[in-house]
């Protein structure tokens, strides 16, 4: 399977809110552009963690000194959903319905994200999804979203 | 040592419904003006107060520009903001108390006020629909589509209707229930507007599994309130209500690492510290003025305080328990659902007044012991509304 099958570029003028990229997440958001998806992962007992913690279980001494961000399978499953019919921000009068789901990944996780590339009344918790790169390339960076696992 | 019954609520103040000629600092100072004045003191007997903001745990900044205090002209020696999401009448009570204790203060007078109503008419004229204004620039999600309140409380809702078989019929009679109670209540918004669950099942779908009528209501308005200590509290125009106890809970504390935060509040211990403080039992409980931001919210901690087993909710509620007439008359007033939203204080007046025996039409028989809790204040994707207060009030 080709690597930019699992990418997407969107190309159309951006009208929605810009994401969060701050000193804690640029790994994360400087990942998701090269079509990495990381979490931040303790080196000694390999918790992993999503956004950015000090792992509960150890001491990370320095500072966070323990852990690191690593590549992570961009797997999980539907932890919950909902269905937005009501577009509160202008940019999305063209999405509804969509579905914003809890994703429980497979390294353990929750992320919140957008699951498409399905009927949004097909959408069941305990559904295996996996990480979609939604590239902005006019904007410069990539969100993370999620469609149904393919086997 | 204990704190309880040393302390009391001695006059209400409440401004309610919309106020698009007023500004925000000027309906606080109404709210004040009346609060003193039920507590039959002048101004000039306030030395110290606090502004409640519902700020969310990521830091909203207080409207510190033009306060209350200067408008009204009260001789006070602090003043200060106490913010956080929807549990800040229980956090300002907290503070006054300190302040009262150590005699740094004898009377002190807190305010919220909120007009979210009137942004929100502005949002619309501009596309936008209920309350983005309070949405932060950055939180995670928002290039997603995530409207905080309503996209994490729906993803709690569906996550409870997963695990246990709740039904929106069922979360449904929540919202029914506080809709009978705000048609006993003349300052609800909801007044004269009963609503049955065919109403709610016909309401349309905004963020799937919420109907319309699952969401709380957006408003304007103010509510003040005056504490001092109990000695001084005696001699006062009012029925004392006195604190019983308090507690606080919060999901970041392991919550949400186990991920029980979607179908349960940071309940444990936020019960075991003000039910151990005000020595009583949750059978004692007359009244509980649950946060009610949305349906599910109120399952959850009818079933995380145990007044009925966790999944039982659905059923429960359905019974007509938490209704007028029913084992634990919830959300008296009309609640955040029904009634107007100005966080906790929404059900912490309605305490109040129950305690006091003012609720009119709606009084609870005998109302000696009422509950106000407060939720909210999204700290971090995804979707945690952390902090949880138990206030017990008593009279």
């Amino acid at each position: 399977m080709a690597k930019s099958d699992n990418v997407r570029v969107v190309s159309d003028p951006y009208t929605k809110p810009l994401p969060n990229i701050d000193l804690d997440n640029q790994p994360f958001w400087d990942g998701l552009r090269e079509h990495k998806f990381l979490l931040f992962r303790c080196k000694i007992c390999g918790a992993h963690y999503w956004p950015k913690a000090y792992c509960r279980f150890h001491d990370n001494e320095p500072f966070m000194g323990n852990l690191e961000w690593t590549e992570a399978s961009g797997k999980g499953k539907i932890f919950a959903f909902n269905i937005h019919h009501w577009p509160l921000h202008p940019g999305f009068k063209d999405d509804v319905p969509y579905v914003y789901a809890l994703i429980e990944l497979d390294e353990g996780p929750l992320i919140s994200s957008n699951v498409v590339d399905i009927d949004p009344r097909e959408v069941r918790i305990g559904m295996p999804v996996e990480i979609l790169y939604e590239d902005h390339p006019n904007e410069g960076f990539t969100l993370p979203k999620f469609r149904p696992a393919r086997e | 040592m204990t704190a309880s019954r040393k302390y009391a609520i001695v006059g209400l103040g409440v401004v309610a419904g919309p106020q698009p000629q007023r500004t925000r600092r000027q309906v606080a100072a109404e709210a004040v003006r009346r609060a003193i004045a039920d507590a039959g003191l002048k101004r000039e007997d306030i030395d110290g107060a606090i502004e409640l903001v519902r700020g969310a745990g990521a830091g909203e900044r207080a409207a510190y520009a033009d306060p209350f205090p200067r408008i009204l002209a009260l001789p006070i020696n602090f003043f200060f903001t106490v913010e956080r999401g929807g549990a800040l009448a229980a956090l300002g009570i907290a503070a006054a108390m300190s302040f009262l204790d150590r005699r740094i203060a004898s009377h002190i007078a807190l305010c919220g006020v909120v007009d979210d109503w009137t942004r929100a008419q502005e949002n619309k004229a501009k596309g936008f629909r209920g309350m983005v204004h309070i949405e932060k620039e950055g939180a995670w999600g928002r290039p997603l589509g995530d409207l905080r309140a309503f996209s994490h409380h729906s993803w709690m809702a569906s996550r409870h209707m997963a695990e246990y078989g709740t039904t929106s019929r069922q979360l449904g009679a929540i919202a029914v229930a506080a809709r009978a109670w705000a048609c006993k209540n003349p300052e609800a918004k909801m007044y004269g507007r009963p609503m049955t669950i065919e109403d709610h099942q016909n309401s349309p779908l905004v963020v799937e599994p919420y109907r319309l009528l699952d969401l709380c209501l957006i408003s304007d308005g103010a509510v003040a309130f005056i504490m001092t200590t109990a000695e001084r509290a005696r001699d006062l125009k009012k029925p004392p209500v006195y604190v019983l106890g308090q507690g606080f809970g919060e999901i970041i504390r392991e919550l949400w690492w186990e991920k029980k935060n979607y179908t349960s509040m940071a309940v444990k211990t936020a019960k075991e510290q003000a039910f151990r403080e005000a020595g009583v039992e949750l059978k004692d409980v007359k009244c509980a003025e649950l946060y009610d931001c949305f349906t599910g919210e109120v399952l959850f901690q009818l079933e995380d305080y145990g007044w009925c087993g966790k999944g039982e909710g659905g059923p429960f509620v359905e019974s007509g328990a938490i209704g007028p007439g029913g084992s634990i008359p919830v959300n008296t007033g009309g609640g955040l659902l029904s009634c107007y939203h100005l966080a906790d204080l929404t059900g912490f007046a309605e305490a109040v007044r129950q305690l006091r025996g003012e609720a009119g039409e709606r009084q609870i028989p005998g109302c000696d012991i009422a509950m106000s809790t407060g939720h909210g204040g999204e700290l971090l994707a995804p979707g945690m509304c952390s902090i949880h207060s138990c206030t017990l009030l008593g009279r």
